[in-house]
């Protein structure tokens, strides 16, 4: 039961993370699609610890780990980029 | 799954090299890199997912980035 319910959850992040990209690719503004790379990471982030879950093996717990916290630094780089844009606009 | 997976890294890959806008190239480019850790993951390579995710979600997304801000942010060649 509990396999079927883990095996039900992998099929649905995937779902959700099918829905973040298609609002990556028609989102209008940098914005909408930096946050739904956001959105992609932390559903990726719950795809890898549901894996990690299933497999009953700790290192994959660590691949989630590694990645929350170097993808955290390029959104990190993605918006200072927009919030020094947006200065530089109301400077002008 | 597998295929699946592929299929969204090909349409990503080439929105990455079509888009005008370079941030926006950058930023599926950072999705393009997790997606594919993902797929490395789930063919039972966890050490090259971990420097997949290092090295392409994390430090290449702060270069790109970095080279924008000091260059151009539009592509305008045609």
């Amino acid at each position: 039961m509990s396999l079927f319910i883990l095996e039900v959850m992998k099929w649905f992040l995937l779902a959700c993370a099918i829905v973040c990209l298609v609002r990556m690719f028609l989102g209008p503004t940098t914005a909408d699609r930096l946050v739904a790379l956001n959105i992609l990471s932390s559903v990726t982030l719950a795809f890898l610890v549901l894996r990690g879950v299933v497999q009953q093996r700790v290192l994959y717990l660590d691949v989630a780990l590694v990645y929350v916290i170097f993808g955290f630094l390029g959104f990190l780089a993605i918006a200072r980029f927009l919030k020094d844009r947006l200065n530089d606009e109301e400077a002008e | 799954m597998t295929i699946l997976l592929l299929v969204l890294i090909l349409i990503l890959g080439m929105f990455t090299l079509l888009s005008k806008d370079l941030l926006h190239g950058v930023i599926a480019l950072s999705a393009f890199s997790m997606l594919s850790a993902l797929l490395f993951y789930l063919l039972q390579a966890p050490d090259v997912a971990i420097t997949e995710a290092a090295v392409g979600a994390g430090v290449s997304t702060v270069i790109y980035v970095w080279a924008i801000r000091y260059t151009e942010r539009k592509d305008s060649s045609e």
